[in-house]
């Protein structure tokens, strides 16, 4: 597809779903009104904010944490590789919000005493995401380090690089290639997913917006104005996901 | 080349290369050949440091192989797939080796790798990376990087195998053309007119055993049945 078929293309895309957006809002019997919210105005910001900081902390958390699964699944000990694969076989059926009470009300309270005020809450329900998301984050290291041929590492052993200059000059420059994009994704997914926190009362843009709903009883106009929430914080997120795949592509 | 092979055992699933011994002298270009499966290039890999067998001795001038990273430091190795890294411009893909491993300068660097690329007639792409140039000029600066540092003994394992036959006749030509370049050459290959045109000595793998071996005329006189099949097929 060159240039200017992409750009027709997406752009009949986009018409496409404006007027199913259109048709939808014309055949509504019901006023649409957003005037119930105009009070939480001054808080949709830092609440975004909140959704974005936890998001940004989890994205960072469950990077470390998968790339120590990652290390370990190619670990000579097979106890290592086992433990990985039990753990990611427990994730992977486990509901996130579900991952977030358990670790709120039942794990994080067995290793830490004292984690049942509100703020020890909050930290338990993003150790909560951060733990979920560990696993996808380890598929994506290993996707990506699955790039580098083994004939790639012997050269760099013929040759005589060490461990450092394998790393800085030849393998991280390849795996970052292959890295932003699912990276990017999953990151989207983790933005998703924080709404989930709301249960643990953290102040993000669901729980300001749900709470609300919850008062002035508007509750398919909240749940339009959240859907615009995280697609302003997603779309352009997923367009630099593009960008970036498209500008470090090999 | 002074090439001494003691009880040489190799296995990774199965096993490759069972108990070979083999020694020879003076030749200066040999030529492993054998079907698919035989071991040829696990031989290749190890006869060039790159893998520890499981068992076993490679002595190669006087010069313990196994373990030995001095020895790595003096061998040059072309892949099957080029396999440079696909990153990196032809040139930077030696003068990072150059700079990071053999301790050269920039300028230094950059100058064994425009005249090895231009040896290998690579002058105009040396700054492409792999993707944006044809499999014979990957392969040849695949050529011009294991060329860059100044190794003794240079080893191909099957550097044409994924090349169609123009391209095939492109690389190994520049092969040839290092025929007075001094080095010494260890290399797996199918095709037998490079063989009789560029070894001096062959040696024919079957079932992870040398089966046979001799001057370059054997591939017109094979002996063992196998031999004979192997030829038929390949000519």
């Amino acid at each position: 597809m060159n240039k200017q078929e992409k750009v027709i293309n997406y752009s009949l895309a986009l018409l496409t779903f404006f007027a199913l957006i259109l048709f939808v809002v014309l055949r509504q019997t019901q006023n649409f009104t957003l005037e119930p919210f105009e009070n939480i105005l001054p808080k949709i910001l830092p609440s975004l904010g909140r959704t974005l900081f936890v998001s940004i902390l989890s994205l960072f958390g469950s990077m470390i944490i998968g790339f120590i699964f990652y290390l370990m699944s190619k670990s000579k000990v097979k106890y290592f590789r086992a433990l990985v694969d039990v753990f990611t076989e427990i994730i992977y059926g486990t509901p996130l919000l579900v991952m977030i009470i358990v670790m709120a009300f039942v794990i994080g309270p067995a290793f830490m005493s004292g984690s049942n005020s509100q703020a020890g809450l909050h930290r338990l329900g993003i150790i909560g995401i951060i733990i979920y998301m560990s696993p996808y984050m380890h598929n994506v290291f290993k996707a990506a380090f699955s790039s580098i041929s083994e004939e790639q590492y012997m050269a760099m052993d013929l040759f005589g690089f060490t461990s450092y200059q394998k790393y800085r000059y030849i393998i991280v420059p390849q795996v970052i290639r292959i890295l932003m994009p699912p990276l990017m994704n999953n990151f989207s997914l983790i933005i998703k997913g924080s709404a989930l926190l709301h249960v643990l009362s953290y102040p993000e843009i669901y729980q300001l917006i749900y709470s609300e709903t919850l008062r002035n009883f508007f509750f398919i106009e909240g749940f339009i104005l959240l859907w615009a929430m995280y697609l302003i914080i997603t779309i352009p997120l997923s367009a630099l996901a593009k960008f970036a795949g498209m500008m470090l592509e090999i | 080349m002074r090439l001494i092979i003691e009880h040489l055992k190799h296995e990774y699933d199965v096993q490759v290369l069972n108990n070979l011994n083999f020694s020879l002298d003076k030749y200066k270009s040999i030529a492993i050949i054998g079907v698919s499966g035989s071991g040829k290039s696990t031989l290749i890999r190890l006869l060039s440091g790159m893998e520890k067998p499981t068992s076993g001795n490679i002595t190669i001038n006087g010069v313990e192989v196994i373990g030995n990273e001095d020895y790595k430091k003096k061998v040059g190795f072309v892949f099957q797939n080029h396999n440079l890294f696909p990153h990196l411009t032809l040139k930077k893909n030696i003068t990072l080796v150059l700079e990071k491993t053999r301790g050269k300068t920039k300028e230094e660097a950059e100058s064994i790798a425009m005249s090895r690329l231009e040896q290998m007639h690579l002058a105009d792409q040396v700054n492409k990376i792999p993707k944006n140039v044809s499999g014979g000029q990957a392969q040849r600066a695949s050529i011009a990087r294991a060329l860059s540092v100044d190794p003794e003994i240079i080893f191909l394992d099957e550097p044409t195998a994924s090349l169609d036959p123009i391209l095939t006749n492109e690389v190994l030509t520049a092969v040839e053309e290092l025929r007075d370049s001094g080095k010494e050459f260890i290399f797996v290959t199918h095709v037998m007119s490079f063989v009789k045109d560029f070894a001096d000595y062959v040696i024919y793998m079957h079932e992870g055993q040398i089966h046979e071996h001799g001057l370059p005329e054997m591939l017109d006189k094979p002996k063992t049945e196998e031999f004979k099949k192997f030829m038929s097929q390949v000519r």
